[in-house]
């Protein structure tokens, strides 16, 4: 039996360790008084968050506040989306990834996105996953093999189909798709991961299951969430931003941005507090 | 926010109103039994008081009622925020009301044997006073309840010290006049400590309200 001050010391000193651990990281993305625009309509204003190492930072909010296109911003998705412009800057490690000089391919190969359906590529359960680090150069055969089973297993999913990787992969469950779709985006070795309401389209123990891999991968990831689902942020996320477009037409602006706990036990604005608890949506 | 008409969880919110209500009705009906309490000192009424013992189990119901309909709430509403701690807190006031009543019930206990017993003035006053000072108590924090007002519950630690002064009053007092009957001795020193408690609840609840409106626990 210890006693009670062995036990006091003995937490002390295990916070004082996390603490370290915690201080250790840093931020690995700042974002930087973000506008974001389609044509003329301005989508999102002044946006400023800085996003912490091995962290998940949920995004909420209603529809239309502009949630997912500042999920887009961060990889650049939304350079696809004609006429779509960005003002304020990203870092990532402290480098501008709207700088000229960034390499887009590069930048989302470190920044990786899981989509709202699963997407699988109509091929084989195995070449969905070495499709990344072929396009990359990978061609031994021993090494693929390796990155392929490394990166289902990370994804909670080689178990289940370790015995049919040439079958294809649409012949998988929805919640299987969505966690092959994780382990395509981890096979580049990705340092970030973007996700847009990943589970959406999924049943509720499939939704357990992607919660409980992101939670796992947030031990060498750092992730994104865009979720509809205030409960599911609650559950996974470290930090929670609240996004609202307080009136119809004008852009979506960061209402609050704090530690989940904080957020969901006493927010600081009361526009936070009725949106959450269900006081207008 | 212009589409704050169309509220997203109605029935929730009307649920949690409902329950907010059964613990008004539960302070009120507390506050009746101490005061039922405090007459049955005053006539030494041992017929009240045994009624004041009958009716606890109200109280009780209340409690158990209070209690399963708030961990239903939390269960199958995931509430969160002011919700949340509307909850919580109400299931707590619940606890710290039916201890209250548990109280009156041991005070009425204790009056039932102090039956053709000639109290004198100054024991009469004294814990009289003590429960005044408590009703007033715990009125204020039904009153704050009602309002959301944590002003009115500024003062329960001042009004708290002066029942606390007139407790320990007994012991000292006692000592020096230590030819009085053992048996009434004990019997006000045991009421005047259980109203003391009671003021103690009462100073809880006010602690738990101010979590309630700030969100901060002390």
């Amino acid at each position: 039996m210890k006693s009670n001050l062995e036990v006091e010391n003995l937490i002390v000193e295990k916070d004082k360790e996390v603490g370290k651990e915690m201080a250790k990281l840093g931020n690995k993305i700042e974002i930087r008084d973000l506008s974001m625009y389609y044509d003329s309509f301005k989508v999102l204003e002044n946006i400023t968050m800085s996003i912490p190492c091995r962290s998940i930072v949920a995004l909420i909010g209603p529809s239309g506040c502009g949630k997912s296109s500042l999920l887009r911003c961060i990889n650049r998705m939304n350079d696809l989306i004609p006429n779509s412009k960005v003002e304020g800057e990203i870092l990532l490690d402290g480098e501008n990834i709207y700088n000229p000089s960034c390499e887009v391919i590069e930048l989302r190969r470190r920044v990786g996105m899981v989509f709202q359906k699963p997407n699988p590529f109509p091929k084989s359960v195995y070449d969905n996953v070495s499709f990344g680090p072929q396009v990359m150069g990978i061609d031994n055969k021993k090494e693929m093999d390796e990155i392929v089973e490394a990166s289902l297993k990370k994804a909670a999913l080689w178990d289940e189909v370790k015995d049919k990787l040439r079958t294809s992969a649409l012949s998988l469950s929805g919640g299987q798709q969505q966690r092959l779709c994780i382990a395509r985006a981890l096979a580049v070795q990705p340092e970030v991961i973007l996700f847009d309401e990943p589970c959406s389209a999924l049943d509720p123990v499939a939704t357990q299951k992607i919660e409980d891999l992101l939670i796992e991968l947030k031990e060498n990831y750092t992730i994104v969430i865009v979720t509809h689902n205030m409960q599911q942020a609650a559950r996974i996320s470290d930090i929670t931003a609240f996004l609202l477009m307080e009136v119809q037409g004008e852009p979506g602006r960061l209402i609050e941005y704090s530690d989940t706990n904080k957020i969901f036990t006493n927010p600081s604005d009361y526009r936070t507090e009725r949106y959450i608890t269900g006081r207008f949506g | 926010m212009k589409k704050e008409a169309l509220e997203p969880r109605k029935a929730f919110h009307q649920q949690l109103d409902d329950l907010y209500y059964e613990l008004l009705r539960m302070m009120v009906k507390t506050l009746d039994i101490l005061e039922e309490t405090r007459k049955a000192f005053k006539r030494l009424d041992v017929a009240k008081a045994s009624e004041v013992i009958n009716h606890d189990d109200v109280i009780d119901f209340y409690r158990s009622h209070i209690e399963e309909e708030g961990i239903e709430l939390l269960a199958r509403q995931a509430p969160v925020a002011s919700d949340l701690r509307l909850i919580v807190v109400i299931m707590r006031m619940a606890q710290h009301l039916e201890r209250v009543a548990d109280l009156c019930v041991n005070i009425c206990k204790a009056i039932k044997n102090l039956e053709g017993i000639e109290i004198s003035t100054w024991i009469q006053e004294g814990i009289e006073t003590m429960f005044e000072h408590s009703k007033k108590m715990l009125t204020l924090t039904m009153e704050a309840f009602m309002r959301m007002n944590l002003d009115l519950v500024d003062n329960l630690n001042q009004m708290d010290e002066k029942i606390d002064h007139i407790n320990r009053s007994f012991f000292t007092a006692f000592d020096k006049d230590s030819s009085k009957e053992l048996d009434l001795i004990i019997r006000v020193v045991m009421i005047s400590r259980f109203i003391e408690r009671i003021a103690d609840h009462a100073v809880d609840m006010g602690e738990h309200l101010r979590f309630l409106v700030t969100g901060h626990a002390e």
